[in-house]
């Protein structure tokens, strides 16, 4: 051992370093929040948060429920006598087994379905989250309004865009 | 090595002969803080030191790999969210590379390294968490906290991608979800800029601390020849000095296209794998740094019948813009996943934070795999702890599992 392992040794050295390290963060920001009383942080847009669907787009061609990894959603349909059209009866999302994955909005053909940025749904009962046609067709109208153009060219995946080279693509603009 | 023999049970005691001593069993888990999910260890004990330890899995076990078969290539992607969910990214990786390779198809250049950042986003918070939390049993309490002040810059940065914070689902077969925003970039170069000091911060604290070394060199040596002979992978086996890293010897990804060093260790014990983690982070940042100034322009996703066709051309009330040979492959493909798929094998193995995770395929041709096997380095590792802990202490117990890093949501499946 050299003399100055040594004394390093024997006065803590690198003790009162981290001391002094931590010390020093006392006088910086307070990196925890104090959810949900404080601060309440808006979600960033194209969050996948709870599921909206809207009954006038929707077709009835259940490929959501078809890719739907989990199996949550439930759909029926009916054919109209006069219209021959298809009517959807049914359309029940079981929201506790969903994985947020998406990948519901991204087989829908027609954009009729969306995750909101809305994140705080917990609740005490399971037929709180069991979201049938009206709840969801309220949660579109509650949360889509005037967003859903938007929505559906920035996070309606894969965009025409994905597949050539847009002239605004995001590349390394140098450092700051 | 004074430390080593620290762990051997003192020679000097001598016991009466008409006096018995008896070994106890210890049940440690499912539910102890330190075994990180539901690890139960069976420990049996002379004293303060191991004589025997059995560690039991399954607590956890979900069947993800019958899951896998029941769903189609592309719908059981969030599943292997679920394996390792510290570093979600990477599993996805792993999965999507897996499964391009048996379809023979190739990502474009701007997804690759797209991928490759985020694997090594996912890298930087997996080591971080681990970090904090490996320091927190052995007592070291203050890393918890500055470490999560980073990690969660990384998950903003990952909600800012792809909308979710810790389950992602963000690689696609053939290519990534969404582009990245030219604010995401900034951010996460700003981020790069400022991390090497963040990691300087953490060194303060631990790497020369007299405490954290007493409870970390000559712990749970396991050297190379052992290591290997255990199938250890990741920073386990570099710490024992093996120069073994999938994304160097077989890359995936843009991993050839970048510099990167592979750290290694001398000793095989915890503070060489704390080390080799450590120096893996600056590595990543690195790796980060490189794709961003590096990144090409391009598409993000191929057009091939393995993945879904652009939205606006698979609308029917648009009459202008519908598709019909696209429109029935979207049909087919969120029914019954890709039909053409070749049969046959493969294996693929990627590089996650915590080894090497391989996806073994049985294809039978049809939209999904007629067997889906993963290989987890979770399990592989947890295997080798009662290697680790046998004739050492029962504290040591702690930092032996702290430091093979193991998630039991991927070592259960
Ligand atoms: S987000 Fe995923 S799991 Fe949830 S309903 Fe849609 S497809 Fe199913
Ligand atoms: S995929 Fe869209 S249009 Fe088809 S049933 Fe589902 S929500 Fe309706």
């Amino acid at each position: 051992m050299t003399t100055k392992e040594l004394i390093r040794k024997i006065f803590f050295v690198e003790i009162f370093k981290g001391m002094a390290l931590t010390f020093s963060r006392l006088f910086t920001h307070a990196v925890t929040r104090r959810y949900p009383h404080k601060i309440r942080r808006p979600a960033q847009p194209g969050f996948r948060g709870l599921h909206a669907w809207s009954g006038e787009r929707c077709v009835g061609c259940k490929l959501c429920a078809g890719i739907c990894p989990s199996q949550c959603i439930y759909i029926a349909t009916e054919t109209d006598k006069e219209t021959k059209k298809l009517v959807v009866k049914k359309y029940d999302i079981e929201v506790l087994r969903c994985l947020f994955c998406s990948f519901c909005v991204e087989a829908c053909p027609e954009g009729a379905l969306a995750l909101t940025e809305h994140y705080e749904y917990a609740d005490y009962s399971r037929e709180a989250l069991y979201m049938t046609m009206e709840k969801l067709q309220a949660n579109w109208d509650k949360y889509m309004a005037g967003k859903v153009e938007d929505y559906f060219k920035r996070f309606w995946g894969p965009r025409p865009e994905d597949f050539s080279t847009p002239e605004e693509q995001a590349v390394f603009r140098g450092r700051k | 090595m004074e430390e080593i023999s620290r762990n051997q049970p003192p020679s000097d005691i001598r016991i009466a002969p008409e006096l018995h001593t008896r070994e106890i069993t210890l049940n440690m888990g499912p539910q102890h803080p330190a075994t990180h999910g539901v690890l139960r260890l069976v420990l049996e004990l002379d004293g303060e030191t191991i004589v025997k330890c059995t560690p039991y899995v399954g607590y956890l076990h979900r069947g993800t790999e019958k899951l896998g078969e029941n769903r189609t290539y592309l719908s059981a992607l969030p599943l292997t969210d679920r394996l390792d969910y510290v570093s979600s990214m990477n599993n996805n990786i792993g999965y999507v590379v897996a499964v391009e390779r048996l379809l023979g198809i190739e990502p474009p250049e701007r997804a690759k390294f797209i991928r490759t950042m985020v694997a090594e986003m996912g890298r930087i918070s997996n080591h971080l968490l681990w970090l904090g939390t490996h320091a927190l049993d052995i007592g070291a309490i203050t890393p918890f906290l500055y470490v999560f002040r980073e990690r969660e810059r990384i998950m903003d940065l990952f909600e800012e991608l792809c909308g979710a914070r810790l389950t992602v689902s963000y690689p696609r077969i053939g290519g990534v979800r969404n582009d990245v925003s030219q604010k995401f970039l900034d951010d996460l170069y700003a981020f790069t800029e400022e991390f090497p000091g963040r990691i300087d911060e953490y060194e303060t604290l631990l790497t020369v601390n007299r405490i954290w070394l007493r409870r970390t060199k000559g712990v749970g040596v396991i050297p190379a020849e052992e290591a290997i002979n255990w199938g250890l992978t990741g920073p386990v086996l570099r710490g024992s000095g093996v120069r073994y890293d999938i994304r160097k010897f077989a890359p995936y990804d843009a991993y050839d296209k970048v510099e990167f060093e592979i750290p290694i260790g001398y000793n095989g014990d915890v503070y060489d794998r704390y080390m080799v983690r450590i120096i893996e982070m600056g590595q990543a940042n690195r790796i980060i740094r490189q794709c961003i100034e590096k990144l090409p322009k391009g598409p993000i996703t191929i057009d091939s019948p393995f993945t879904l066709p652009p939205k606006g051309s698979l609308s029917r009330r648009d009459k202008e813009r519908f598709n019909k040979d696209y429109y029935s492959r979207h049909f087919v493909l969120a029914k019954s996943g890709p039909k053409e798929a070749p049969q046959g094998e493969i294996y693929v193995a990627t590089e996650v934070p915590k080894g090497e995770l391989g996806f073994y395929f049985i294809s039978d041709g049809t939209g999904r795999p007629y067997r889906m096997r993963i290989r987890a380095p979770s399990f592989v590792h947890a295997s080798a702890l009662p290697r680790l802990c046998e004739g050492g202490l029962v504290a040591d117990v702690i930092s032996n599992i702290g430091s093979i890093d193991i998630v039991l949501g991927e070592c259960d499946r």
